[in-house]
């Protein structure tokens, strides 16, 4: 018999094993044509190599931030499977075990969700936002008077 | 119940006070303090001569821990609630001729300021005294600074401070006591009833270090020689009325102290460091009787002389025996009378010269000979002269001294000697003599000053021919202490 | 227990009331949530001792008045966070939720029953905190405050997590009876571990509470948050951290007293000293009141450091004392800066905003006078009998009265800076004109004062 650490092992030797495999079709199958792009360093797209101290657009870090909540969602949700499933508990509680976790999970789920539900509204989750509000000038001069005006000292300019 | 309605009532006349406009204070405050005497009279005649405490109340205030609102009347405590009682009307009175911006938060002030004294004089729990001890100087405090002299922030700021770190040092002595007394019952361990704090029976070596917490505290109150410090300045800046309420009544709640817990508690600190806390107070005697001498300013002349008298006193209370004892408790009353009038002669001099430079005043008795003729008896009742009421006060004073330590007895005779040379001094130099510009067209006394100072002036004789109808009051209360002292 | 999971999802519906295009609805909204919160504090007051959520939190009347302490002081302090929405790019209701989420927290440091739950609790505080303490977006200094605030803090539970991991090391487990049980019965042969993590865990505990010499962030996040915020700050916190830290020391290791009490009494010594002394030189009124709350967190100290059975109840009152006098006291300069900052944006939280302030409102006055005078600690106020009763434990403890005599000298110490304060206030003078306060911070202001007034009266309505 395997012991627990063997397990361990056997998974190990599998991944390398699966990636290995892969790369090799992979290698085997695919053209062949590199350029300097291809061949840097893969970064999200960023250039590698420069002043780490650049900008970044600040809706990185709300998507981000939202990418993080679901990341926690799905570590919490391994450990509640494996309760889930477990046959002692279901027959102590004659099935209603399963029912209790699956709400609890739906209540945790529901929570998280609601915080996605809020991010949509804010509108976090579009890229291009909506145009910046222009300020709204209360003035007794109507607006198109300013462009008649450019107009003519255009066409003065023009003449002279 | 009396006892309590004679906080009360302090309490509930300033909230009265300070719902009334500015320019109607000072009568609601007058009504409010003449009933107050009203029923310190009113206990006083129906006060038994003995040695339990009367008039008691008691409720519970933090039960589970045996601390209670408890408060009574004994002979000590009965002089100095009737001295507050005579004394605060006549400080509103002594106002009545000078206006005060914000008048009503002014008298206010003194009539809580009244409620505290009181309290701190009937209180039978120990933390319901310090309570009342400490409550008492915010009043002051702000009397003193927001209606005080030019330099009135520093020096009244240095006076709380001061007072406030020595009380400190009683309050850690208080709890200390409380949490080695016997309990009421099973569920209430410990009691913070000032008797049950006299039970309490600590080794020689505790009692010294409790002797010195609760020397502090009273030792600034009073103030005892090296702790004197704040007193002059505070005393010169602060606005009269505070001086009176400082010097008259509140630096007795000093003395009031050692006697309530002092000697009672710590009778072997008392025997290991009495001689220390007499020489202490013999040399305040000397050193403020000195400086008086050189005083130009007459109110820090009666300042100086004040810490003078109170030196004896402390001394007095120190020597632990019957004359002493009851020498201070009369000199108590007998300089709470003469140093208020005397304060009270000093503004009634200032409100008209606008000077208390002793130089530039002298030929004031050729006006106004009313001034002078009560100037005179409460001067020679500060002096001790036979037949006033400082003489009963310092010659028991003096006697018990004296069997204590002849020599420092003959040292604090000094007082009567320098007390004669500096206050004849101030006499001569402010009253008789050529006129000065300030002095030119000084006015006698007008009504509500006469009416101040004659009740004072009738105190000074009374005290002075007939002292037993005071002392017979106080005799049973302080053998009983001083039983307590000597085992 | 039920107050956690009101005040959760109050946080979470306050969060979409944000949608409501009126933003009126937030501050009493918010309001009625902690009221709530507040009653069902208190259900099952009568109800034995219990355990709750698989012995992961721990309800008794202590850790219920701790809460009702910290639910108090959050109601009085949001109720002073009017005006909150004028700005028009601030996000009133995420501050509103913010808090509540943070009550949460607070809640479970109070009540925990597990090393876990004690991390998760001061983490959910600490994080709402440094997001509040930034929340003045356009204004350098909060933003300073908050980046230290949160690199220091999270410093800090880097330390608290370790020791807590070195807790479980030693002891194989993160439930404080447990821990308790091997520290009873292994009394000789105590694991090293478990001493160091003790040290670690209550590092970053006073940390939290500002003891000195973890104080150095505390002035400068004081003064650069949000003057209401700060005032969140130094009453909330400090509650739950100081019930965090009395459940750690009594609940687990009280067996080996002998062990912490010296390193106790030391880090209290220097947090009296360093912060009374250092308070004195201070010019702005929020930086003073920073190294006072240094201070008072020594007099709680001192009150642990005894850890006899009076303890809990003397650092129950000192927190409600010292909490109700600081929520006035800075409600007061809230509402003097706001008219000041309208003039001049300088110096609009020194003592000299105070200046006059008897005669232009003598309610405010009278309010920063009664704060002033609690904190300091003087007869007739709350904050008179919270001093008593922590002097009382080291009374009855016995051989610690000199650390009673140092905590004396600087109470002396600590009246002459809140004296400065009063006497700005009645003794001088500054602008005229009288001061306009809005009737909502009024109330609060009077409730407060009453309360600590009531209670300097009558200490025992508490019990």
């Amino acid at each position: 018999m395997l012991s627990d650490f063997g397990v361990i092992f056997l998974f190990i030797i599998t991944a390398i094993a699966f990636i290995a495999v892969a790369l090799t079709i992979a290698r085997l199958v695919r053209p062949h044509r590199p350029n300097v792009e291809k061949l840097t360093t893969y970064e999200s797209g960023e250039d590698p190599l420069g002043n780490a101290n650049v900008q970044f657009n600040g809706r990185f870090y709300v998507i981000a931030l939202i990418f993080v909540l679901f990341e926690v969602e799905l570590v919490f949700l391994f450990p509640w499977a494996t309760v889930f499933g477990q046959a002692s508990l279901i027959a102590q509680t004659d099935g209603l075990w399963g029912w209790f976790a699956l709400a609890e999970m739906a209540i945790f789920v529901g929570i998280l969700a609601l915080g996605l539900v809020y991010a949509w509204a804010k509108g976090y989750l579009d890229w291009v936002r909506p145009q910046p509000k222009l300020p709204a000038v209360k003035s007794s001069v109507p607006a198109d008077l300013y462009g008649k005006v450019n107009k003519k000292y255009a066409q003065k300019t023009k003449s002279v | 119940m009396l006892t309590l309605l004679l906080i009360l009532i302090p309490v509930l006349s300033a909230l009265a006070v300070l719902i009334t406009k500015n320019n109607s204070a000072k009568q609601v405050a007058m009504v409010g303090t003449l009933f107050e005497l009203g029923l310190a009279v009113a206990v006083f005649i129906s006060f038994e001569p003995n040695a339990t405490q009367q008039f008691g109340f008691s409720y519970p205030w933090i039960a589970s821990a045996g601390i209670m609102f408890a408060g009574g009347i004994d002979g000590i405590s009965l002089l100095l609630v009737m001295l507050t009682a005579f004394l605060t009307p006549l400080i509103v009175l002594s106002t009545f001729r000078q206006p005060y911006k914000n008048a009503s938060t002014f008298y206010a002030l003194i009539l809580f300021m009244q409620a505290a004294l009181m309290g701190v004089f009937t209180a039978a729990d120990a933390f319901l005294f310090y309570l009342f001890f400490e409550a008492a100087l915010i009043p002051i405090y702000f009397l003193a600074a927001v209606w005080g002299g030019e330099n009135r922030i520093k020096v009244t700021f240095k006076f709380f401070v001061y007072t406030i770190f020595g009380s400190l040092f009683m309050l850690v002595a208080l709890v200390y006591l409380y949490f080695q007394t016997a309990g009421l019952s099973a569920t209430v361990p410990h009691s913070s009833a000032i008797t049950a704090l006299y039970k309490v029976g600590l080794d020689a070596q505790k009692q010294g270090w409790i002797f010195w917490a609760f020397f502090v505290a009273f030792a600034i109150k009073m103030p005892i020689f090296p702790f004197h410090t704040w007193q002059p300045d505070t005393y010169t800046e602060s606005p009269t009325p505070a001086t009176m309420l400082l010097a008259g009544i509140m630096l007795k709640m000093g003395v009031y102290g050692v006697l309530r817990f002092l000697l009672p508690i710590a009778p072997l600190g008392m025997e290991a460091w009495s001689t220390t806390a007499i020489v202490l107070s013999v040399v305040g005697i000397v050193y403020g009787s000195i400086i008086a001498i050189q005083q130009r300013d007459i109110k820090r002349l009666v300042a100086y002389s004040s810490f003078a008298h109170v030196g004896l006193m402390a001394a007095g209370v120190f020597s632990q025996t019957l004359n002493g004892v009851q020498g201070a408790l009369i000199q108590m009353i007998a300089h709470g009378i003469n140093v208020v009038g005397l304060f009270f002669v000093i503004e009634i001099i200032f409100s008209r010269t606008k000077s208390r430079n002793i130089e530039q005043l002298g030929g004031i008795t050729q006006r106004t000979p009313q001034l002078t003729v009560y100037f005179m008896i409460l001067l020679l009742g500060s002096v001790a002269l036979p037949l006033t009421n400082g003489f009963v006060g310092e010659f028991l004073l003096l006697s018990g001294v004296y069997e204590f330590n002849k020599w420092l007895g003959t040292v604090a005779g000094l007082t009567i000697i320098l007390g004669a040379v500096y206050m004849l001094r101030l006499f001569q130099k402010a009253m008789f003599g050529g006129k000065s510009s300030l002095t030119e067209h000084f006015a006698d006394l007008s009504l509500s000053e006469r009416a101040v100072l004659l009740p004072l002036a009738i105190m000074v004789f009374w005290i002075g021919l007939y002292p037993n109808s005071f002392l017979k009051l106080t005799e049973p209360a302080v053998n009983n202490l001083l039983q307590m002292v000597h085992y | 227990m039920l107050s956690i999971i009101l005040l959760s999802i109050f946080g979470i519906v306050v969060l979409f009331l944000g949608f409501q295009k009126s933003k009126n609805i937030l501050l009493p909204a918010t309001l009625l949530c902690i009221a709530i919160a507040f009653a069902a504090n208190f259900v099952h007051w009568n109800d034995a001792p219990g355990l709750y959520f698989k012995e992961m939190l721990f309800e008794n009347r202590l850790t219920m008045s701790f809460s009702a302490i910290v639910l108090l002081s959050a109601f009085l302090v949001v109720a002073l966070t009017r005006g909150f929405a004028d700005d028009e790019a601030a996000q009133p209701a995420e501050y509103y939720a913010i808090i509540l989420f943070s009550l949460v927290g607070a809640i479970m440091m109070i009540g925990f029953d597990n090393l876990i739950m004690l991390f998760l609790g001061v983490e959910i505080l600490s994080v709402s905190m440094y997001v509040l303490t930034g929340s003045d977006k356009r204004n350098l200094r909060s933003n300073e405050a908050a980046l230290k605030y949160f690199l220091m803090g999270a410093f800090a539970t880097g330390i608290m997590l370790f020791g807590i991991a070195l807790l479980y090391g030693a002891t194989g487990s993160f439930n404080l009876t447990d821990i308790r049980g091997y520290v009873g019965t292994n009394s000789f042969s105590i694991s090293t571990l478990l001493y160091v993590g003790l040290l670690l865990v209550l590092i970053g505990m006073l940390f939290k509470v500002s003891a000195a010499p973890f104080h150095f962030w505390t002035p400068d996040v004081y003064d650069g948050a949000p003057t209401v915020f700060t005032a969140f700050m130094s009453t909330i916190v400090k509650t739950a951290g100081f019930a965090a830290i009395y459940r750690l020391l009594s609940g687990s290791f009280e067996g080996i007293y002998n062990f912490w009490w010296f390193t106790l009494a030391a880090i209290t010594i220097l947090t009296l000293v360093v912060g009374n002394i250092t308070a004195v030189y201070q010019q702005s009124f929020k930086r003073m009141m920073a190294y006072s709350s240094i201070s008072h967190a020594g007099y709680l100290l001192l009150s642990l450091t005894a850890m006899t059975a009076q303890t809990p109840d003397a650092i129950v009152f000192y927190s409600l004392a010292y909490s109700l006098a600081t929520v006035s006291a800075f409600g007061v300069l809230m509402a003097v800066a706001r008219e000041k900052s309208v003039q001049s944006h300088e110096n609009a939280e020194d003592f000299e905003a105070f200046n006059g302030l008897g005669k232009r409102n003598p309610l405010l006055a009278f309010v920063l006078t009664v704060s002033m005078l609690s904190l300091a600690g003087i007869p007739l106020t709350a904050g008179f009998w919270g001093k008593f009763f922590i002097f009382g434990t080291i009374v009855e403890r016995g051989n610690l009265i000199w650390m009673l005599i140092v905590a004396i000298l600087m109470s002396a110490v600590g009246i002459y800076y809140y004296f400065k304060v009063i006497i700005a206030t009645y003794m001088k003078d500054g602008e005229t004109g009288a001061l306009r306060v809005p009737p909502f911070y009024r109330i609060v202001l009077i409730v407060s004062t009453t309360l600590t007034l009531l209670f300097g009266l009558i200490p025992k309505l508490l019990s």
